[in-house]
């Protein structure tokens, strides 16, 4: 009896913790198929009397939350794509390439990329994708979102081509390979596992990016998905049913994904994170 | 023996992409902000003046400013003695159940991947005054309404009880991931030795996660310091600046109201208190930083 008791105090703190955790979403979930506000403050716990799924419709349609969506995934997608192709030439540079002090030097001046605090170099980054004439375009958020994504990205890649044999490239010399083909051949296939890690983690980097998205881009056909939220939130700020259908709609990709790859997505951010 | 390898030209060929963003996206900036800091540049003209230290004069006599700097300390204070504690008591707890441990860390940590301008939208419901969840369930207890967001006595708890919400889990599995590395033996031994689950917890589990504790601290500091989309979308600084931080304060000046030197100036003292606030802790906290050999 004492001992069941006592097994039992870790899982009450532990299951009010994952109450405190989940249900500001289940909230939301319910809130937005309830029909009004009205609705909602009778029975701000409950599930709904009657399912209104119209709030989705409205949401999805009049609010633009497609527009947002698919700005927010195509530019999501390129930049850390590119993200991975650049930081992957770079670590495999340093870490297979033999150019004695070069390989140490120019690692060693990226990793220092991850001490600075990013928020703080804004104001310049603002500047430069202004003088290059891509302020409210895509491009003012791809590559700075590239370019963001690049120390953590080498660090991650590097770490793991090192723990490569070298005799990989001995054999593939021996082959007649190159170095670019090695690279893309030996190396790059080699290197998927990480990649992924790392894709994940820099997708839902940018995915959930708010300032730079929020001032570098006026044009609201441009807007992502976090930015279009907080627009939409402002202009129908009396409409609580259909603010919930919004949050949902943006909560749950990025629920779907973490559902599939939570593995790898928290084996990635705390491999950056403590290194970092 | 192998030429390929040594080639110069594919060597630069492969670095240059990569080093050039780095170059231009994180160092340029630093010196660029360095630069305009000492200015009263608007960010437009063509005339950029130089006015050496006087925007740091103005920044050190604006009570605005070191109202967003006690702000910053707020949410220092907020995560390192509020939070970090519940870190280790969950981390612990997780560590130490059987059933149920793979659910509990995936959930904790589900709120650290969403976005913070969505978050902030959900937690702002969730505070509404009339129709919010926290409300109804002092109405329960028959409290009277509080205005979460507009009373400038509880804006700032509010926000702080957001971020919390978001990044305790986070901080959560790393903790927890430290702790599932360190050898079963010694847990064993001491058990063998009729230590109690809570004394092993204490005097072996806890010394031994003191360096990862120590990063989590630094990096809830860092984190404090950049502080900037959660007050932008939940209060917008408000009410009457009352929940105003450096970033936000920095952003105000720069886009806004076009005083671009002013706003780099704060960029800079961002970095400087960052610096100051994490060198100080490293001299009187982290001595005993280690590695541990087990």
């Amino acid at each position: 009896m004492v001992r069941s008791l006592k097994k039992g105090i870790p899982h009450a703190a532990l299951l009010g913790y994952l109450v405190v955790v989940l249900f500001p979403f289940l909230f939301v979930l319910f809130s937005s198929v309830k029909k009004d506000n009205n609705a909602i403050a009778l029975n701000p716990f409950g599930i709904p009397k009657e399912f209104v799924f119209n709030n989705y419709v409205e949401a999805w349609v009049n609010a633009k939350i497609s527009t947002y969506f698919f700005n927010s995934l195509y530019i999501s997608i390129l930049s850390s794509v590119v993200s991975i192709l650049l930081a992957s030439m770079f670590a495999f540079a340093v870490t297979r390439m033999r150019q004695g002090k070069w390989n140490k030097i120019l690692f060693s001046l990226v990793l220092i990329g991850m001490l600075i605090p990013n928020n703080a170099l804004m104001l310049p980054i603002y500047t430069i994708v202004r003088k290059l004439h891509i302020l409210n375009t895509h491009w003012a958020l791809i590559i700075p979102y590239i370019a963001n994504a690049i120390p953590f990205t080498i660090i991650i890649l590097a770490a793991f081509m090192r723990s490569l044999p070298s005799e990989i490239e001995e054999a593939a010399v021996v082959d007649g390979l190159k170095a670019p083909g090695i690279f893309a051949r030996i190396i790059v296939p080699l290197t998927v596992p990480a990649m992924v890690t790392v894709f994940i983690v820099n997708f839902l980097g940018n995915w959930n990016e708010f300032l730079l998205a929020n001032y570098f881009l006026s044009n609201d056909e441009l807007r992502t998905l976090p930015v279009g939220m907080v627009q939409f939130r402002d202009q129908y700020q009396m409409n609580y049913a259909q603010m919930s259908a919004g949050i949902v709609y943006s909560v749950l990709p990025v629920v779907i994904i973490y559902a599939i790859l939570q593995e790898k997505i928290i084996e990635g951010v705390t491999a950056g994170s403590v290194k970092g | 023996m192998n030429k390929s390898l040594r080639n110069p030209l594919v060597f630069t060929l492969f670095i240059l992409p990569a080093l050039l963003l780095f170059l231009i996206f994180f160092i340029y900036p630093i010196f660029s902000s360095l630069y305009y800091s000492l200015t009263s540049w608007n960010g437009v003209s063509d005339t950029v003046k130089f006015t050496g230290l006087s925007n740091f004069e103005k920044a050190f006599g604006d009570d605005r400013f070191w109202v967003s700097v006690k702000n910053n300390g707020w949410f220092i204070l907020f995560s390192v003695f509020i939070q970090v504690p519940l870190i280790v008591l969950f981390s612990l707890l997780i560590a130490n159940v059987k059933k149920l441990k793979g659910l509990y860390k995936t959930a904790v940590f589900m709120p650290s991947i969403m976005s913070t301008a969505v978050i902030g939208i959900l937690w702002g419901f969730i505070y509404e005054p009339n129709i919010g969840l926290f409300n109804k369930v002092l109405g329960i207890v028959g409290i009277e309404p509080v205005y979460w967001l507009s009373d400038e006595r509880f804006a700032m708890l509010s926000i702080l009880i957001t971020n919390a919400w978001q990044w305790t889990g986070f901080y959560i599995v790393m903790v927890l991931a430290a702790i599932l590395s360190i050898p079963g033996e010694l847990d064993e031994a001491a058990a063998i030795d009729g230590a109690s689950r809570f004394q092993r917890a204490t005097r072996i589990t806890l010394p031994l996660i003191v360096p990862i504790i120590s990063v989590v601290i630094m990096l809830s500091i860092a984190g404090a310091m950049k502080a900037a989309d959660i007050v932008i979308v939940m209060t917008k600084g408000g009410p009457a600046g009352s929940t105003e931080v450096m970033a936000t304060y920095m952003i105000k000046y720069a886009i806004t109201n076009f005083k671009y030197g002013y706003g780099n100036a704060i960029a800079v003292l961002i970095f400087i208190f960052t610096l100051v606030v994490t060198v100080l802790y490293q001299l009187l906290f982290a001595r005993r930083n280690e590695r541990i050999e087990y």
